[in-house]
């Protein structure tokens, strides 16, 4: 079976690092990101299971990028979950509202992230989900 | 200040000292213009109208003698410069009322124009130099909390790689690691989360004093988080050798409250009864209803710690307090705690104080509204005062594929009604909490929508739990809406009474469905979704 592939959008070279550490380790593909411009390059050429987006991001804000995803065709379907030191409040309702499937805030407890991660990324193939379009 | 017309409001019923005042006036050749009044009321309402440059102010009036004339005048016009004009006798109340915000006094028939002029225009300027401390001191406030506010999301992000780092050595992710090493890295990791936590507190108690603390609350069980709490406590507990023991009544109704803040709010008052009760003591935590106090749960953690003397008590909910007698050397936080938790009960509408004795131990009671299923419904279902034009009842069930359920099927449930609070506008749907006993799990949300409509958010909701890899293991998902019949509007029945309507039927309609299904258990369709009726 394919390896499921993370895009993980994130202006701090050492998180990404420390990110696709965790997530290989996991055995999950990664690519990346470090702006919201080339965040949508990256995506449409890549076609990721699944994105990790931070908000603050240089060249387009997290949401500004969360917005372009959900009105591509390509990546509307994607999940994507946001992960930011932006705090919660305010936030969190914002990003889940503009289609985000979760919302952490940094520093992340790893555990829970993965488990989101495992759960979001679509099994090749379920035995019986049939998910509506 | 002499450029300018002077107005003064003069408060005199007696017409010969306001002529007095007048004719001192004149001597001091300002331009002035006195709008004078004899009662205390008028006073009151000219105030209302426009502010003078200054108020002079006899004491004795028809209508209000001594202290109360100046403290109505001050609390009415806080940033007009009063000065009074006292009697020879009642010099003593002039000074006293000195002390409490009255720029200055003269005594009646004892000043010259000139004097009169000066100790006008010198109450102005003490007046406009107050007003300029109160904003300057406004503005550092604002400029304090908006730095602590940037710095602390500044120090999340190194923060985020520290312990993104550690988490990856310790889970060996780097190579092995030797148990020293391992050692060594939990105590980073360790200080990491305590650096975490106080930033958080940071960032709360500036929000706490700018007022941008918000909750959301929603219905839940106060027993199920006392439970969670103390599960999450249990490992401190029993490192310093306490016992943690819950006494609840069963019988407490939902509670209106923030799960996430009043999870916050109980963890902090048991962590710091840990801390203070030594090793072979308990916490205890209890849950509540109080006869006199019926709209609220009383929820309290005891500890059998040493106490908090009577001076502490008074100022432990304060910012920064710390325990200066505290033995504990290794101080893990900024004395932020307690005053975050007050703030927060007290946005929940509730209160919160401490009982203790020295050497007995202490008492933190605080007490959360409970639910009103109208009072939660009325900012969903109410729009520009009116109710919504159609409100449905969604159900989805949640049904386990064996019984017993596989797995842990309850913490599944929970996480798939978080999934649905996703699925919903939180202004115009309300998302209703687990209900009922069984293996089945039923979720309801009252959605502001028609039929038609709601298909919409019952796909989303498909769609989510679907995606829940968990659930769709261990259960089926059925999704199915009602529409709620409305009450008729007629322009004079109060749109409380209308939501108290909707309420009532919505309770209905679950409780008949509820008690339907316990009655007839022989049916199952466990592979279609319910039609919608």
């Amino acid at each position: 079976m394919q390896k499921s592939k993370i895009l993980i959008v994130d202006d701090d070279p050492n998180l990404r690092k420390a990110l696709k550490l965790r997530l290989r380790a996991d055995n999950y593909d990664t690519v990346q990101a470090s702006d919201g411009y080339s965040a949508l390059a990256v995506a449409q050429k890549e076609r990721p299971d699944l994105i990790i987006l931070d908000l603050g991001l240089p060249a387009g804000d997290g949401f500004v990028v969360l917005e372009r995803f959900q009105n591509s065709d390509s990546l509307s379907q994607v999940p994507v979950i946001v992960l930011t030191a932006r705090d919660p409040q305010g936030n969190e309702k914002r990003a889940l509202e503009a289609g985000a499937t979760a919302f952490f805030q940094k520093p992340v407890d790893n555990g829970e992230l993965l488990e989101v991660v495992r759960a979001s990324v679509q099994p090749q193939q379920g035995p019986g989900t049939t998910l509506p379009s | 200040m002499s450029e300018q017309p002077t107005s003064i409001l003069l408060i005199e019923d007696n017409s010969g000292d306001a002529d007095l005042v007048r004719l001192r006036l004149v001597e001091g050749k300002s331009v002035v213009d006195v709008n004078r009044v004899e009662r205390l009321a008028d006073g009151l309402a000219s105030l209302s109208k426009q502010s003078p440059t200054v108020v002079l102010l006899d004491l004795n009036l028809p209508d209000s003698r001594g202290a109360e004339t100046f403290r109505k005048i001050l609390e009415k016009a806080p940033g007009v410069p009063v000065v009074i004009l006292s009697g020879q006798d009642d010099e003593a109340l002039a000074i006293k009322a000195v002390h409490q915000g009255v720029q200055d006094y003269l005594v009646k028939g004892d000043f010259n124009g000139k004097q009169l002029e000066r100790t006008m225009r010198y109450a102005v300027e003490r007046q406009a130099l107050l007003r300029s401390l109160e904003m300057s001191r406004k503005q550092q406030l604002e400029f304090k909390n908006q730095f602590l506010s940037h710095v602390s999301h500044e120090l999340r992000t190194p923060l985020t790689c520290i312990h993104q780092y550690v988490s990856l050595m310790l889970d060996g992710l780097a190579g092995p690691v030797s148990p020293e090493q391992r050692d060594h890295l939990g105590t980073i990791a360790k200080s990491v989360n305590q650096l975490h936590a106080m930033i958080r507190d940071l960032l709360e108690a500036t929000r706490a004093e700018s007022g941008k603390l918000r909750v959301e609350p929603r219905c839940l069980t106060i027993c199920e988080l006392i439970q969670q709490a103390v599960a999450m406590m249990q490992a401190t507990a029993q490192e310093k050798e306490v016992g943690l023991e819950i006494g609840v009544d069963t019988r407490i109704p939902f509670v209106h409250a923030d799960p996430d803040r009043v999870l916050e709010v109980l963890i902090n008052l048991i962590d710091n009864g840990i801390k203070f009760t030594p090793p072979g003591g308990s916490v205890i935590i209890k849950a509540c209803l109080v006869e006199a106090d019926a709209d609220m749960v009383y929820v309290s953690v005891t500890d059998t710690g040493r106490g908090i003397s009577p001076e502490a008590k008074a100022l432990i909910f304060e910012r920064l307090y710390q325990d200066p007698d505290s033995v504990d050397n290794n101080r893990s936080g900024l004395g932020l705690g307690l005053y975050i938790t007050k703030e927060l009960i007290n946005l929940h509408g509730g209160r919160i104080w401490v009982a203790s004795e020295l050497g007995h131990g202490s008492t933190f009671t605080f007490t959360l509204p409970l639910y009103s299923l109208a009072k939660l419904l009325a900012p969903a279902i109410v729009h520009e005062g009116c109710l919504r034009d159609a409100i449905v009842l969604v159900r989805v069930e949640l049904v386990p594929r064996s019984n017993p359920p596989r797995g842990n099927w309850k913490e599944t449930c929970l996480q798939s009604l978080e999934l649905l609070r996703r699925c919903v506008y939180l202004d115009k749907d309300l998302v209703l909490p687990a209900l009922g006993g069984g293996p089945r799990e039923s979720f309801f949300v009252v959605a502001s929508t028609d039929l038609e409509r709601a298909e919409i958010m019952m796909t989303r909701i498909r769609g989510q739990l679907g995606r829940s890899e968990e659930l769709q293991a261990l259960g089926e998902v059925k999704v199915s809406a009602t529409a709620v019949p409305l009450p008729s509007q007629p322009s004079d029945t109060p749109v409380e009474a209308l939501v108290q309507q909707v309420a009532d039927r919505v309770t209905e309609m679950i409780t008949l469905t509820l008690a339907r299904e316990r009655g007839g258990s022989g049916e199952t369709s466990p592979n279609s979704d319910a039609k919608q009726s």
